[in-house]
């Protein structure tokens, strides 16, 4: 018996590293925010005093930030969302040759590195200006493109995931009970798939939430989402209420999660590949 | 009825690949010219690009980089990430939930987030400095960032979560009476380890080191920022290349060699996969 428990204290405090490299980070980035006090060169923590001076002192050009990442990460989930749900039911339910190929082609940008697609876009975004006069680099359609372009893929994979598991004689049910087609749909296969749609969306909104490297490329000046705006901080003199505007993002990306696991359901989440949450 | 559900796909599907072929294209083809800079190309077609890149010791080092980090990332995601998994998948009690939650959440942070708070912890003044030099186990701080360790450590805290996820579904797709068969047969817990339940979660784990890579071969943000402009991997030399020089022709033949070493190096560990299955199916039988 003392092999068992010595293999379950070594279980035991190798879980325990795991789980502190995991969340350490992220209490440290709440915590020192609690700092306060004129902006320093180093950052302490735990917090040397408690003071929520940095909340207060977040510039307007970080508040900007931040809303236009909203903003952003809205319409180009609900882009994706638009797009991905419809091929996702053409994908499963189509009956016709080349599938194959038209599914490995949709899932194509998931195997493209961030830094490529924005390289790309960055490009054919010059194209299309040379051509029409209308620049799409440093607009905020020429990014909503990018990011539903990148995130599509998660809202058919996760969408597709669960109409596999559709049983499909809940629609013929309604249809012999005498329901149109458009009822059926609206009435049983939407509800049935919602989790997987709300799920792929929710990726979808996070990647663009969450991404630094295609901005980078199709932002201008004075026209950043909130990575990219902390991001400059880094290069440039560190400002330490990027500590708390920091923190009040993840507290809504927790809200969100929650939020989410209450439509989806944490099955769905974890099921559709954790893996899709960034890049 | 059926038929009909093909046309959904007909509008993603023209959006999709009009973006794709469209954006990939375009840079694919300057690459293919000659870079005059500032964004100016020559006319003539030329694999000139490419052969500077394959020639000089400075882009060839990028690439290497580029690989050895992120296989060394993926081993010790890898490590770490597997006994997790494995006492989660195995847990009866509620705790496996709050923890897996833990780790979702964790995933769903924002990389620049991360990076931020190892940045708070590993500085000079740092939590984890002071503790070294309180209990004399360093005479000066040390630092992690501007080399590879602190751009390894920075993406073990981005991939880790996902790779505890995905073994955790790998691991539970094992059911629990194979384990205890083979030991009701005899067979220690190192055994069963060793040969019941790493074979049958191989694929998976595999599945997962790839997937893991492929994070890391393209991950821009925690190279760029825990780099500190020293650690040159092949998306942060992108970068520079076409932000910072203005060298459009280069950026994009660089920018082509990540993605098709990225496909190169799938393609191949997929296939020798597929030999080591055959081979121990051979053995089997």
């Amino acid at each position: 018996m003392r092999g068992r428990s010595g293999a379950r204290l070594l279980a035991a405090v190798w879980l325990a590293a795991v789980y502190a490299f995991l969340l350490v980070p992220l209490l440290v980035v709440a915590g020192a925010s609690l700092n306060g006090g004129p902006p320093v060169a180093y950052v302490s923590f735990p917090p040397e005093r408690l003071a929520l001076d940095w909340y207060r002192d977040i510039p307007r050009s970080q508040l900007r930030a931040i809303g236009l990442s909203l903003g952003l990460a809205t319409v180009s989930a609900l882009a994706a969302s638009g797009l991905g749900v419809p091929a996702a039911l053409g994908l499963v339910r189509g009956r016709f040759p080349g599938k194959a190929l038209v599914g490995a082609l949709l899932r194509a940008p998931l195997q493209i590195p961030l830094v490529v697609i924005g390289v790309a876009f960055l490009q054919l975004y010059h194209a299309v200006g040379d051509v029409t006069g209308v620049d799409l680099a440093a607009s905020f359609a020429g990014l909503a493109i990018a990011h539903a372009f990148a995130g599509m893929p998660y809202v058919i994979g996760a969408t597709a995931a669960v109409l596999q598991r559709f049983d499909t004689r809940l629609e013929e049910a309604a249809v012999s009970l005498g329901a149109s087609r458009w009822s059926t749909f609206r009435r049983v296969t939407l509800p049935v798939i919602a989790p997987g749609v709300y799920t792929g969306a929710l990726y979808a909104f996070m990647l663009s939430f969450t991404d630094v490297p295609v901005v980078l490329f199709l932002a201008g000046p004075g026209f950043t989402t909130f990575p990219v705006e902390v991001f400059h901080t880094f290069q440039f003199d560190f400002d330490p209420t990027v500590l708390a505007s920091s923190t009040l993002v993840m507290g809504f990306s927790l809200v969100m999660l929650v939020a989410i696991q209450r439509l989806a359901g944490l099955d769905t989440l974890l099921r559709s590949g954790g893996v899709a949450g960034g890049r | 009825m059926r038929a009909r559900w093909g046309l959904f796909l007909v509008i993603p599907f023209a959006v999709s690949v009009l973006l794709l072929v469209g954006s990939q294209g375009i840079f694919l083809r300057g690459s293919l010219f000659r870079d005059l800079g500032l964004g100016r190309f020559g006319r003539e077609l030329t694999l000139a690009n490419y052969l500077r890149v394959f020639g000089d010791p400075f882009y060839l080092g990028s690439l290497r980089l580029t690989i050895e980090i992120s296989a060394m990332t993926a081993a010790l995601t890898l490590i770490l990430a597997f006994p997790v998994a494995y006492v989660l998948a195995r847990m009866r009690s509620r705790w496996a939930l709050v923890l897996l939650a833990a780790v979702t959440i964790s995933s769903f942070v924002s990389v620049i987030i991360k990076t931020l708070g190892l940045i708070v912890l590993f500085s000079g003044k740092g939590p984890i400095n002071r503790a070294l030099l309180g209990l004399g186990l360093v005479a000066e701080p040390v630092t992690i960032f501007g080399s590879p360790t602190g751009v390894v450590v920075g993406l073990m805290h981005y991939t880790l979560g996902f790779g505890v996820l995905l073994l955790f579904s790998v691991i539970q797709t094992i059911p629990r009476s194979v384990e205890e068969a083979a030991q009701v047969h005899g067979a220690g817990r190192r055994r069963v380890f060793l040969r019941v339940v790493l074979p049958l979660a191989l694929p998976g784990v595999v599945a997962t080191a790839l997937v893991v890579f492929n994070l890391c071969m393209g991950a821009f943000t925690s190279a760029a920022v825990l780099g500190k402009g020293k650690v040159l991997t092949l998306p942060v030399l992108i970068y520079r290349t076409i932000l910072l020089e203005v060298r459009y022709g280069m950026g994009g033949t660089l920018a082509a060699v990540l993605l098709v070493s990225v496909l190169l190096i799938n393609v191949l560990s997929l296939v020798v996969l597929a030999r080591l299955h055959a081979a121990r199916r051979l053995v089997v039988a």
